[in-house]
């Protein structure tokens, strides 16, 4: 190895002190995520009825390698359904602790009814914090529970500390 | 008869079908329409295969080959559905070729044209065998581009079962099950060609063994009503378990998730209750997930029962007890109990030093037969008299009659088990009606299948087996009490006898007069029949065996709760629904009460322990032919809750000893000592054990006189428990009063009404139906664990209607 070599390697380094920092000052700058980047899951509705897409079938469940979700479906009530067809999710729950976001839930699911969005911030306190219903992930609603419960104690919208492009899946999440 | 599949050798018996003959070789047709215990009909048309067969020439030789010199196969011109193929000597199957796949592929291409793919709504899936043979034998892609067919989904078929018309692929499973099996005709094909459907002429299915049809259906079609949407096949724990519903031992399989029982499908038991059950064991089930279920021990303070520990409950059935002499504490549970829990409550007993131990409800009588049939034999019997009502007593026990009237003797078992299509059965078989005769004192279900029956006078069971008795010898009888002519009588007593493998069957009309069962016994003896004793609840034959009985007549059940102990523990028994016993039992110094709902004797007691239901104990129960059977419990969340064992186990903890029967495996101990078998050894089938016969030296005290002429009647489904299970509750509309339409009439009573009636002084809210099924002048009530089959006093010029029809409409 001679001076010449070490030169060379300062050199790099050298190069790389005027260039421009991959750093993201986070949470204060948003972070950027890949458009395919899985992370909290959302329940989506069909678009043109506002119906739920998921029809309680547990698909998700058995296919969920670290047994984080639980679902306990119903019968639809023809004259007010809930989703479109026979039955309905009536409890649908997905443990955040538990889950390791490998999207196989979405790959099963029959109908497009639950999909991994954006949303990596689901740090919180309690456990039970952390056990996801319906009303934490119905399409609409943004950002963790901790965030929502801080949203809602300054009077703000949640903020969101990330930046995405457009994934077609999100189906309502993004636009 | 030997015969080839593909590259494997059988050797079978001549009348195996040829799809038993794949089966028993270890290969594999998809099939929808065969169904075990059933006729093969090739409806489906799936189970298609190449099949050739050596042929004789005219002299009777085997035709050979010219060159190996072995026989020529010669092939069938079209590909054969095997389940309708008997095998011939030297058949060759051929199930693996390009040709069977493609026939194969084809018919599954074929049955998926109008199967709606609803999959994941559908509550069969993942244990669907349309599901399963498309993954199979499918070729994974339609090319069907065109509207499906689109009937009626979700049509309540009954208030129990669902059927979705979209999902039938016309197997004819159900509809062949209910001539067959039951042999009530209640479904049909309607329609033609792909616009066929099934369905009843009227709402409803009027037969008990409507739940079957959920099992057999091949697809999602007709599903249980029950569990609707309640779970998907693969989130179930299956317990293969023992029903504890009748005296049968049925096999069951109890379907759970997250600690709630949510189905009850039929297990298959080739010597009990084949692959059947009643839709009484099948959907009375929701009680177990009643929410006023008790499951924690509660503790009576300062007039209150608050919840307590167990430690400080038991501590103070403990120190209350050391106030009694031994022989003033009662101890009682109830007939459906294990083994194990009556060994815990015998050595309870023993500990206290109290000869005051009992089971009920029991009669006086023995359930154990000096010659015991078993189920096996009844369905291969060729003389069978009935006395009382056993399509309601014990449904499994009308079904084995059933077999018999077919004829048809039970498959023997093959390599892969029941076989899958036995040629022997046919569609609409001609049935041996003669061969059975039905005695009871109102019309019962099994008459319409019965060639000789006697419509006897309520509580006339002794005099109708002592005129019985009186043929039998050469005399004669009067025919007002054979119910029956005098010649049809001496008939069938003569098949009787004739018979090589007659059986008698009673049940708790006659156990209700120990004259009745001695008579019955006498005559059995007379003409050479067995007996089959259909006792009052699942475990009385077991209970009544190992002796959990009193030391002396005056320490009965009856004799404890009329103040015969001062203090008493009763398991699941509520003698205080009976006004007169409350008021007694109101002053007793110590009642524990070991149950699973705030029953009126719960209400009255010092310290109520949570209990099982029989779904969620381990044990050993001992059916009505002497069959130990063993039960398993499934995994639900029932608190607190103990079996007698537990409760045994607590007391112990606060006495300080350790009392045998503290746990399952504490009973089994101590059982193995006096049967000389382990049962932890017992597998799923069971075995029969040798036991003593032991004469029951104790009688239940005298029942009061009967005024009216009434009679308490079985029902198949667990009276104490209808009001906490919606859907039965729904089909039935509640407890009846059955009573003939003239005696209606006269009294102002319409179907459907509410009404409160004094049963034995127990007043009780029945809903009136009228039926001319019972004779003029006589009306039935339901029994209960403490009031069971029998003569009963209905007190019917006390009766008041609560509800008329014509309001609820």
């Amino acid at each position: 190895m001679s001076v010449l070599d070490i030169a060379k390697g300062m050199g790099v380094t050298l190069g790389h002190l005027f260039k421009k920092p991959v750093t993201v000052q986070y949470p204060e700058q948003r972070a950027q995520v890949a458009a395919r980047f899985r992370g909290r899951h959302h329940l989506l509705r069909h678009p043109d009825t506002g119906l739920e897409k998921c029809i309680g079938c547990s698909l998700c469940a058995a296919a969920c390698p670290a047994y984080a979700i639980y679902v306990e479906a119903a019968e639809n009530d023809p004259a007010d359904p809930v989703s479109a067809g026979e039955r309905y999710a009536s409890i649908y729950e997905i443990n955040m602790l538990r889950c390791i976001f490998c999207g196989f839930c979405e790959e099963a699911c029959p109908t497009g009814a639950v999909v991994l969005g954006h949303e990596f911030e689901l740090a919180d306190f309690r456990y039970q914090d952390f056990v996801y219903g319906k009303d934490d992930m119905m399409v609409g609603v943004t950002g963790s529970r901790w965030q929502r419960r801080e949203a809602e104690s300054k009077g703000k919208d949640v903020r969101l500390g990330l930046e995405s492009s457009h994934r077609a899946e999100l189906e309502g999440v993004d636009d | 008869m030997k015969v080839t599949v593909n590259d494997v050798e059988v050797d079978l018996a001549p009348g195996t079908s040829a799809i038993d003959a794949v089966f028993a070789a270890g290969y594999d047709v998809p099939y929808f329409c065969s169904q075990e215990y059933m006729s093969p009909v090739g409806a489906c048309r799936m189970c298609l295969a190449k099949v050739g067969a050596p042929r004789k020439d005219r002299d009777g030789n085997w035709i050979l080959d010219d060159e190996t010199g072995e026989r020529t196969i010669f092939a069938f011109p079209a590909l054969l559905a095997t389940c309708t193929s008997a095998l011939s000597e030297g058949m060759v199957i051929d199930t693996l070729s390009e040709e069977v796949k493609h026939a194969q592929n084809g018919m599954i291409e074929f049955t998926l044209i109008n199967h709606p793919l609803d999959c994941p709504v559908c509550d069969k899936g993942g244990a669907c065998e349309l599901q399963d043979r498309s993954y199979e034998y499918g070729s994974g892609r339609s090319r069907f581009e065109f509207t499906k067919r689109h009937q009626e989904k979700h049509h309540p078929l009954s208030d129990l079962i669902t059927l979705d018309r979209e999902r039938c692929i016309h197997c004819k499973r159900c509809v062949r099950y209910f001539e067959e099996v039951p042999g009530d005709e209640v479904l049909d094909f309607i329609d033609r060609g792909g616009h066929t459907y099934i369905g009843t002429v009227e709402h409803g299915l009027p037969s008990n063994f409507t739940g079957n049809i959920t099992d057999i259906c091949p697809v999602g079609a007709l599903l249980d009503a029950t569990s609707r949407f309640r779970g998907r096949n693969w989130e179930y724990d299956h317990t293969a378990s023992v029903s504890l519903d009748d005296a049968s031992g049925s096999a069951v399989v109890v379907d759970a998730r997250t600690g709630r029982i949510e189905r009850i499908k039929a297990g298959l038991h080739p010597e009990v209750n084949k692959s059947w059950i009643d839709d009484g064991i099948r959907f009375g089930h929701e009680y177990t997930a009643d929410p006023e279920r008790i499951t924690r021990p509660l503790l009576r303070k300062d007039g209150e029962l608050v919840e307590v520990p167990w430690p400080e409950a038991a501590a103070f059935v403990a120190e209350r007890l050391k106030e009694f002499s031994g022989k003033d504490v009662g101890v009682c549970i109830r007939a459906d109990a294990t083994l194990e829990e009556g060994v815990a409550a015998l050595a309870l007993a023993e500990h206290l030093g109290t000869g005051q131990v009992d089971h009920a409800p029991r009669y006086g009588p023995t359930v154990m037969p000096p010659a015991q049939a078993t189920l096996q034999e009844l369905a291969v019997s060729d003389a069978i008299f009935v006395v009382g009502d056993v399509s309601e007593e014990v449904p499994a026990v009308d079904l084995r009659i059933k077999d018999a009237l077919r004829g048809v003797t039970p498959p023997p078992l093959l390599p892969h088990g029941v076989p899958i299509a036995d040629l022997r059965l046919k569609e609409r078989m001609p049935r041996k009606r003669e061969i059975l005769c039905v005695a009871a004192p109102y019309r019962v279900d099994l008459m319409r299948h019965a060639g000789t029956v006697a419509r006897y006078d309520v509580g006339g069971e002794e005099t109708l087996f002592r005129g019985l008795i009186a043929i039998a010898e050469g005399g004669s009888a009067d025919e007002r009490v054979l119910g029956m002519t005098l010649a049809a009588a001496k008939a069938f007593v003569d098949r009787l006898r004739a018979a090589k493998k007659a059986v008698i069957v009673t049940g708790g009309f006659v156990l209700s007069s120990q004259a009745a069962a001695d008579a019955a016994e006498r005559f059995a003896r007379a003409v050479g029949a067995r007996q089959l004793v259909l006792g009052p609840m699942a475990n009385a034959y077991g209970l009544e065996a190992i002796g959990v009985l009193p030391s002396h007549a005056r320490y009965d059940y009856a004799s404890m709760v009329a103040g015969g102990a001062k203090a008493l523990l009763i398991s699941n028994l509520d003698p205080a629904a009976d006004p007169a016993v409350a008021e007694r039992l109101a002053e007793s110094r110590l009642l524990v009460v070991h149950d699973m709902f705030m029953t009126a004797t719960a209400r009255l007691a010092h310290v109520v322990l949570p209990a099982k239901s029989g779904f969620e104990k381990d044990g050993t129960v001992v059916n009505l032919e002497g069959r130990f059977m063993p039960v398993r419990a499934a995994p639900v969340d029932a608190g607190e809750a103990v079996d007698v064992t537990g409760l045994v186990r607590e007391l112990g903890l606060a006495f300080g000893v350790r009392i045998e029967g503290r746990s399952v495996r504490s009973a089994r101990r101590s059982l193995r000592k006096t049967l000389g078998t382990d049962l932890e050894e017992l597998t799923g089938l069971g075995a029969f054990v040798a036991l003593p016969r032991r004469r029951v030296a104790v009688s239940v005290a005298a029942r009061p006189g009967v005024r009216g002429r009434a009679l308490r009647v079985p029902t198949m489904v667990r009276q104490e428990y209808l009001l906490r299970n919606p859907h039965l509750l729904a089909t039935l509309g509640g407890p009846a009063l059955r009573l003939h339409p003239d005696d209606a009439r006269t009294r102002a009573l319409s179907h459907d009404d509410e009404v409160t009636v004094r049963v034995d002084g127990v007043p009780r809210r029945l809903r009136v139906y009228v039926t001319d099924a019972m004779p003029s002048g006589v009306v039935s009530v339901p029994a209960l664990p403490d009031a069971p089959a029998g003569p009963a006093d209905v007190d019917l010029d006390g009766i008041v209607v609560e509800r008329r029809r014509l309001e609820v409409a």
